[in-house]
C-alpha cells in the first residue's frame, strides 16, 4: 500500500491521488487500508517515513564505512544519490509532493533535511570558524538542485551530479586560503 | 493600502479597480502570512481588504489566480530592492555587488515578514504553479550572481550547479528561519551568507574580506 501511494503520488501528483486508486493498484481491499491507516494523509506520511528511514540509513550506513573526513562526506552524499536515482517514487514523493500535499506533510519534510543538516554536520570536516548555518544552507542548496531534477523526472539521472554536488558541499571547508572549488 | 472614502469620491472606475486589486493583493499577502496557505480563504482575503466577495471575483478566478498576482508583485518588490543595490556598482565591481544584493534582500525580507513568508516559504509549498515563479525567481538570481563572476581561485570556471546551489541553499535557510517565526531576525545572518555566497568564487580569506567591508 505505501508503495502505491508513492509510485500514484509521483505519476499524479497528492491532490490527484484516491483511495480507490491505491487500493486497486496496490491490490488489496478497501477495508484492509483503513484498517491499517485513517486516511490518506496517514498512509502518505507513512510511505514518506519509510523512504526517508531508508534513504537516511542508507547514508548513514555509507559514511560510517568510510571513515573520516571529506571520504565521508563524499560517500554519504553519493549513497544518497544512489537512493534517489533507484527510488524515483520515493524520490519524487519524499521532494517534491511532501512539501506541497498538506501542512503536516510539510513539516514532516522540513524535519527530513534537518536530519540531513545534523548528518553533514556530524560528518563533515572540522568547521572551525566557518558560519554556524554552514551545513543547513549547503543541505538546502543540494536538496534544491535534486528537487529541479527530480520534478523534470530525472531523478534516475542524479548520479551524474555527484562530481559538482561534492565540489560545492565539501569547498567551504577547505582550509583558509586554498582554492574554495 | 488605503480603502476608499465612502459613497460619492469622484474616482475613476480604474482607479478604484486597481486600488481594489492592489488592497487584494496586500489582503492575501498579509492573511497567506497568519493562517498558510492552506487555510487562506477568498472570504479571509476579502474581509482583510475590505472588498466583497463578488468584487473579489471581478479580479481573480480564484484564491489561487489572486495568490500568483501577489506571488508575482512580491517578488517584483525584492527584485526592485536588490537591483537598485546592485544598480550602484560597475560591471567590475562584483565582489561588492553581491555583498550590497544579499544584504539589501535580507534586510528587506527582515523589515517585512509577510513578504518574506509568501516569496521563501509558500514557492515551495503552493503547489505547481507557485513553484514555477519560484523557480523563476530563483532563476534569475542565479543570473545576477553569475553575471560578471570570476573564476575560482583555482582559474576553473565555477560549475552552474554550483550557482543554482548557493541561490537555493541561500533561499532555503531563509526559508527555514521565516518558517521558524524568525523573519525579523534574517539580518543578523547577512555576513554568513554572503561568504556563503562569495567562497566558492574568492576563497574563505578573500570572501572575508569583502564581509568586513573591503
Amino acid at each position: 500500500m505505501m508503495d502505491a501511494m508513492a509510485e500514484l503520488t509521483a505519476e499524479r501528483g497528492y491532490g490527484a491521488t484516491k483511495i480507490a486508486d491505491v487500493v486497486a493498484r496496490a491490490g488489496v481491499a478497501r477495508k484492509t487500508l483503513y484498517d491499517n491507516f485513517a486516511g490518506k494523509e496517514e498512509l502518505f506520511l507513512a510511505a514518506f517515513e519509510a523512504a526517508a528511514t531508508e534513504a537516511r540509513e542508507a547514508v548513514k550506513a555509507a559514511c560510517a564505512e568510510a571513515g573520516e573526513g571529506e571520504a565521508r562526506v563524499e560517500a554519504g552524499l553519493a549513497a544518497l544519490l544512489g537512493f534517489l536515482a533507484a527510488h524515483p517514487s520515493q524520490a519524487r514523493m519524499c521532494m517534491v509532493e511532501a512539501l506541497s500535499a498538506s501542512a503536516v506533510t510539510s513539516a514532516r519534510y522540513e524535519a527530513m533535511l534537518h536530519e540531513f543538516v545534523e548528518l553533514l554536520r556530524g560528518s563533515a570536516p572540522p568547521a572551525l570558524g566557518r558560519p554556524p548555518t554552514l551545513a543547513e544552507t549547503l543541505a538546502g542548496g543540494v536538496a534544491w538542485i535534486l528537487q529541479q531534477r527530480i520534478r523534470n523526472d530525472e531523478a534516475e539521472a542524479v548520479g551524474a551530479l555527484f562530481p559538482e554536488l561534492s565540489g560545492f558541499v565539501l569547498s567551504p571547508y577547505r582550509g583558509i586560503g586554498k582554492p574554495g572549488c | 493600502m488605503n480603502r476608499l472614502p465612502r459613497g460619492r469620491h469622484g474616482l475613476s472606475p480604474e482607479y478604484v479597480a486597481q486600488n481594489q486589486r492592489e488592497r487584494l493583493i496586500a489582503g492575501l499577502t498579509e492573511v497567506l502570512y497568519e493562517v498558510g496557505y492552506q487555510k487562506t480563504t477568498v472570504s479571509l482575503i476579502g474581509r482583510r481588504a475590505a472588498v466583497s466577495k463578488s468584487d473579489f471575483y471581478k479580479h481573480f478566478q480564484s484564491k489561487d489566480e489572486c495568490f500568483y498576482a501577489a506571488y508575482d508583485s512580491a517578488i517584483e518588490r525584492i527584485r526592485e530592492r536588490v537591483g537598485s543595490a546592485c544598480s550602484r556598482h560597475g560591471d567590475d565591481a562584483w565582489p561588492p555587488r553581491v555583498r550590497d544584493a544579499l544584504s539589501s534582500l535580507l534586510t528587506a525580507l527582515a523589515a517585512d515578514p509577510p513578504l518574506a513568508t509568501i516569496s521563501l516559504v509558500e514557492g515551495l509549498r503552493a503547489g505547481p504553479g507557485v513553484y514555477d515563479r519560484y523557480q523563476a525567481a530563483l532563476e534569475s538570481f542565479v543570473g545576477c550572481l553569475r553575471e560578471g563572476a570570476p573564476p575560482a581561485p583555482d582559474g576553473a570556471e565555477v560549475p552552474r550547479a554550483t550557482d543554482e546551489a548557493i541561490v537555493g541553499g541561500i533561499a532555503s535557510l531563509l526559508g527555514r528561519r521565516v518558517l521558524a517565526g524568525e523573519a525579523a531576525e534574517l539580518a543578523q545572518l547577512v555576513p554568513q551568507v554572503i561568504e556563503f555566497a562569495l567562497t566558492p568564487y574568492l576563497g574563505t580569506e578573500e570572501a572575508r574580506r569583502i564581509v568586513s567591508g573591503g
